[in-house]
């Protein structure tokens, strides 16, 4: 190593200080800890014992855990390509020569910085299944067809699909970025397009989708680590709808929203059973790398088919 | 300017219009909700603007809350003896017959008339049952009015009652919003001043291992906080951290993957010659750091100090976590305090709070909207 | 409060899109970096600087509750603070009081008592969370024995956990059937005639029930086993059976179990499943409310606790109903079957004061037998006085006897003394239990699953979780080959 590449790496070393402690200390310490954790006995109040793969091998027969993947994976399925139809909708539309930009992006972004105790409040009342706001819009629309409109929260049918109703409300964050994603197609690109003769459906198929590929994909792969992750909601949301029957972390109705993360918690905090949280947290990090890596292939894939 | 959508204008507005009614439905009911008696935040169905209502009780008009609707008629009298001496009571004929002499003031009431309750301030609550009667629907009449009291009111029970004869317990709302603030403002400025130095050293600085630690930076994207969450306990109790609001913002001054990589991906667009110049003119990294690169930076620094502001402003995790005692809350977890484990909600106060809590952020996202938006645009969130 | 001024005319400046004033911002970087530090330094301090100079030791008690128990709760504090010149006991409200508390324990700066639910004892105890009372009761004076007899028989074993004692009381309750006498008589029954048998429960509530005539919707129900549905595992007891017998999970082996869930299962096939959900949803989650099935008329009888009174009078003033003096009787010769619920202080490990907190717990676990007057109530008396409900120590005071506040406390005390009665299983996985408890029972409630097969699966889990918790135990020196711990 010369003296000059030594000076630059004190350099780098020295502007990355702060990130390596941070790192070291909130990140890589936790995570090195945790694996060892995840094969130990360990309930926070007394000292870890080795215990091997037990935690492990219990995780793959517990059938809650199975469960718990299983609806995490329906939410995350239903809500992130939903919520991405609709924040890049509203961007689009917001995108567009309209006046009043400023209320309306206001407006779309104030549900995502809501406090989240008080929008599971206001949702318990419009989910409420004899007089939420809700049904009484849907009512009538249903009755025409003979159906009725569901009971929501306390349904263990539709008591997921009206969190991810939900989730749809909070959009706004990423529309945000699409509206600064879009702000970066270049101008010239649309007039050519219309030069060629391009209609508004061609212009956003051929111009706009390729050129949003890359904000898209980054939207996708937070919106899918935040929703397999998705707990505050649901264990308030379902807490509250249950009337104090259990804690929120057992999903009621029926488990119907006991969420990958609602078990983990349930078992660290509840059960005291740290070692078998670890191991459960670790399985939902190994999840979301293979589906990032997976998701990464498939836009290199599409966007290289594009170009 | 041409529309660069694929509809014409007026959709665009139907559409517009019909998406934000969507998006402020929830708010107009928030708000209105927050300016009901408890009675009518919680009815059943509910209403959109809050009613005072009036009916005569024995005579006299007074103002009422609106129990309920009958399914059957019946009589109302007074009972003068036996069991249920000196209540009021809701009888079919056929009992009102059999008890006859034991009541007073027996008139009929047919289905389809309410039962009103004279309403009463909570300092009278304690002085024996209400009085209440059932009269046809339209003997009620009603007005408009805002019950702007529940924000005073709701704010001064934050911090839980003050029942106690030196009121020692019950915490100020300005305590919760000074927390809040401490751990937002703080966590601002760590966030911008560690994120920028760092990912100058990512950006602008050329060193062996750069690449490999910034690939896994941003693997440090994917770790779920659950994988975190138990040994970052760890952490903070070993340094004495739990029941301070430490945990809440020094960890911003130690810089974050997503920021890094924000601010990483704007001092990359800025010309490289600028800092060859300066380097040539003898400038220390830092001082270009300092001098030239940051100052260029604001768009960006707004967006990562914004981002933060919001985040930390609506975390619940962290201090429901960290925090122990209620003089150390933060607002986003004092609003629990409504919705006591007793199962019942003060609803009114919950959404006056939650009011007064989110606008302070719509006004600051208001006015840093249009910097938002572009700091993130000249970032370019290209992966 | 300049600086964080200064800080917001920064931001708005950056926010201000104005990005040329290049030369001046090091100098207000460094007033920033300042502006943090200080205040850092503030927030460090404020929380560091609580220790009183009064000379007396300052008692933390977190406790759960806002309103009129708190209202209560800090009386009886105030009486206990000035009835000795040593403690001060302070009161701070918490939520969730078991997280906090178990946070706080782990964090090592846990209350010096916390109010804890009566079912976190056994687990808090098997992991360690809790401080033993048995010293502190024997340096009083008392035997084990002595202190335990003063407590009506449930709630002795109540604060008990593995042959020590974990807990004192801080409001007991019991459960009781109330019903509406309003609407039995609007059905032709006799409103002073509570259901005495299982069978009868049946009957009434069929005889209570009504639809609409053309929807065939519910509009009434007699019964609902799901109202409140915060105990679905008291039916398993109700119906003589266990969920643990003291050595492992009898949940789907006690055929009494399956039966109490065949009876459940029985109220969703005659009312129609999806009749009861759509009925139930406009109320459910909402006990304090004019809204609740029960308050608002529409389901006639439920189980409640004697704080049920506190509520009708604050939600449903002038409601006509009555509380039964048994439980409906479910098993031949028990006709005196009851269910009791506590709130429990407990000392958590590393408390500061625990000596102190051992007083207080001591002054709420007492009472004064020959009170005569309001003023004269102490301790667990006054607190319950305060609360409308029934104590958990014996040998009530004339005051508290005669001049009680709840119109139906007789039946409370009758309850309490009752050799049946019982409370959550005394079981270091009850938090597990519970959920499973509630699980099987939605899925029996729903249909969705037989009794037989819902209890099952929950068996399944929690016989797992049974031999896994001991092997835990185990590993940590906790279980002695009889599977009580003695030493400390």
């Amino acid at each position: 190593m010369t003296s000059r590449e030594r000076r630059q790496l004190f350099a780098g070393i020295g502007f990355t200080s702060l990130w390596i402690v941070g790192l070291s200390a909130f990140t890589a310490y936790p995570v090195l800890a945790s694996l060892y954790y995840s094969f130990c006995d360990y309930s926070i109040l007394k000292e870890p014992v080795w215990c091997g793969l037990e935690n492990y091998s219990q995780l793959f027969t517990d059938d809650l855990f199975w469960l718990s993947l299983r609806n995490t994976l329906f939410y995350a399925g239903l809500s992130v390509p939903l919520g991405t139809i609709v924040s890049l909708s509203l961007a689009l539309l917001l995108n567009s020569d309209v006046r009043g930009k400023p209320f309306f992006r206001v407006i779309f972004y104030l549900p995502s910085i809501v406090p989240v105790v008080a929008s599971s409040m206001l949702w318990l009342w419009i989910l409420n299944g004899q007089v939420g706001l809700l049904n009484w819009i849907i009512a009538p629309v249903l009755n025409a067809f003979g159906a009725t409109p569901p009971a929501w929260l306390v349904d263990p049918t539709w008591a997921k699909p009206a969190l991810i109703i939900m989730s749809l409300w909070g959009t706004g964050n990423a529309m945000i970025i699409y509206l600064a994603g879009l702000q970066n197609v270049p101008k010239e690109l649309y007039e050519a397009a219309e030069i060629d003769g391009a209609s508004g459906l061609q212009r956003f198929r051929h111009v706009t989708l390729p050129m949003l590929a890359p904000v898209v994909y980054f939207n996708v792969i937070m919106a899918l680590i935040g929703s397999l992750q998705v707990f505050t909601q649901a264990f308030i949301m379902s807490a509250a709808a249950g009337g104090g029957t259990g804690t929120g972390t057992d999903g009621f109705p029926a488990r119907s929203t006991l969420f990958y993360t609602m078990h983990l918690f349930a078992t660290a905090f509840y059960d005291l059973r740290m070692g078998y949280a670890s191991a459960m947290a670790y399985v939902l990090f190994i999840l979301i790398a293979v589906l990032t890596w997976s998701a990464t292939k498939l836009s290199r894939e599409r966007m290289s088919h594009v170009q | 300017m041409k529309a660069r959508t694929p509809f014409t204008r007026p959709v665009i507005y139907a559409l517009l219009g019909l998406a934000s009614l969507a998006f402020l439905t929830p708010f107009l009911w928030l708000i209105s909700s927050s300016l009901k008696p408890l009675e009518q935040a919680m009815a059943l169905p509910p209403t959109l603007l809050p009613h005072a209502y009036y009916a005569a009780i024995d005579g006299s008009r007074s103002e009422v809350t609106i129990d309920f609707t009958l399914q059957r008629g019946g009589i109302v009298a007074d009972a003068t003896a036996g069991e249920q001496a000196g209540s009021r009571v809701f009888l079919t004929p056929a009992q009102a017959l059999a008890r006859a002499k034991e009541l007073q003031g027996a008139h009929r009431v047919s289905t389809g008339w309410v039962h009103v309750t004279e309403k009463r301030d909570a300092a009278e609550a304690g002085n024996g049952n209400p009085r209440w009667d059932i009269v046809p629907p339209q003997a009620i009449d009603s007005t408009i009015r805002f019950r702007w009291k529940n924000y005073p009111e709701a704010l001064a029970s934050l911090g839980g009652s003050a029942e106690s004869s030196d009121g020692s317990g019950s915490v100020s709302f300005w305590v919760f919003l000074g927390n809040t603030l401490i751990v937002c403002l703080l966590g601002v400025v760590g966030t911008v001043f560690s994120n920028a130095i760092i990912a100058y050293g990512f950006a602008r600085l050329k060193w062996r291992g750069r690449d490999a630690f910034f690939a896994l930076t941003l693997a440090t994207l994917m770790v779920p906080f659950p994988v975190l969450m138990v040994p970052l306990y760890g952490v903070f109790r070993e340094l004495h951290w739990i029941g301070t609001l430490l945990p809440l913002w020094v960890p911003a001054f130690f810089g974050s993957a997503f920021n890094i990589f924000l601010m990483r991906q704007f001092f990359l667009s800025i010309p490289e010659e600028l800092s060859e110049a300066a380097r040539i003119d003898g400038s220390s990294e830092w001082r270009i750091f300092w001098r030239i690169v940051l100052p260029l930076s604001k768009p960006v620094l707004a967006v990562a100090a914004l981002f933060h502001f919001l985040y930390a402003w609506n975390d619940f995790m962290g201090p429901f976590l960290y925090l122990t005692r209620k003089e150390t809350f933060t607002l986003s977890i004092a609003l629990q305090n409504y919705q006591s484990q007793n199962g019942g909600v003060q609803w009114h106060y919950l959404m006056a709070a939650s009011t007064v809590t989110i606008l302070p952020v719509v006004v600051l996202f208001f006015f840093a909207q249009k910097t938002f938006i572009q700091g993130i645009a000249t970032t370019g969130t290209k992966g | 409060m300049a600086r964080p001024c200064r800080f917001v005319r920064w931001f708005c400046r950056c926010a201000g899109d104005r990005t040329n004033e290049a030369g001046r911002s090091p100098n207000s970087v460094i007033l920033l970096l300042l502006t943090a530090a200080m205040l850092s330094l503030v927030s460090a301090s404020s929380i560091a600087a609580t220790a009183p100079a009064d000379g007396r030791v300052h008692v933390a008690y977190w406790e759960k509750w806002a309103g009129t128990e708190e209202a209560a709760t800090r009386t009886v504090i105030d009486a206990f603070n000035r009835s000795q010149n040593r403690i001060t006991v302070e009161y701070f409200l918490q939520s969730p009081i078991d997280r906090k508390t178990l946070v706080a324990v782990a964090g090592g700066d846990p209350p010096d008592v916390a109010g804890l639910w009566i079912h976190n004892v056994a687990s808090f105890a098997d992991a360690e969370a809790l401080t033993p009372l048995d010293p502190y009761i024997e340096a009083d004076g008392f035997t084990k024995q002595q202190w335990l007899d003063r407590y009506y028989p449930v709630y002795a074993r109540a604060v008990q956990h593995s042959g020590r004692v974990y807990a004192g009381i801080a409001t007991p309750a019991m459960i009781a059937l109330h019903w509406n006498k309003t609407l039995f008589r609007e059905a032709g029954m006799d409103p002073e005639r509570p259901p005495r048998t299982l069978a009868e429960l049946n009957e009434f509530a069929k005889r209570l029930t009504k639809r609409d005539s053309q929807t065939g919707a519910l509009l009434q129900v007699g019964f609902l086993p799901q109202e409140p549905g915060w105990w679905p595992w008291i039916f398993c007891r109700w119906f003589g059976g266990q969920v643990f017998d003291g050595k492992s999970i009898t949940l789907a082996t006690d055929p009494h179990n399956i039966a109490a869930m065949e009876w459940v299962a029985g109220y969703s096939k005659t009312l129609g499943r999806d009749a009861v959900t759509s009925f139930a949803s406009g109320f459910a989650g909402q006990m304090a409310s004019p809204q609740s099935g029960f308050f608002s008329g529409k389901v006639a009888m439920i189980f409640q606790g004697v704080w049920y009174n506190n509520y009708i009078r604050q939600y449903k003033p002038g409601l006509d109903y009555g509380v039964a003096p048994a439980w409906p009787q479910a098993v031949d010769g028990i006709d005196d079957f009851a269910m009791a619920e506590a709130d429990m202080l407990v000392i958590p490990r590393g408390a500061r004061h625990p000596r102190e907190a051992w007083e207080f717990i001591k002054y709420m676990n007492s009472h004064n037998q020959q009170a005569q007057s309001r003023e004269e109530l102490q301790g667990m008396e006054l607190m319950c006085y305060l609360q409308q409900k029934n104590s958990a120590l014996r040998d009530w005071s004339p005051f508290f006897t005669n001049h009680h506040p709840h119109p139906h406390i007789d039946v409370f005390r009758k309850l309490s003394a009752s050799p049946h009665a019982v409370a959550v299983p005394d079981v270091g996985i009850w938090t597990e239990c519970e959920r499973e408890i509630l699980a099987a029972f939605a899925d029996v409630r729903l249909l969705r699953a037989t009794p037989q097969d819902a209890l099952a699966a929950a068996q399944r889990r929690l016989d797992k979780s049974w031999t896994r918790h001991r092997r835990s135990l185990e590993r940590h020196g906790q279980l002695l080959p009889a599977g009580v711990a003695t030493a400390p």
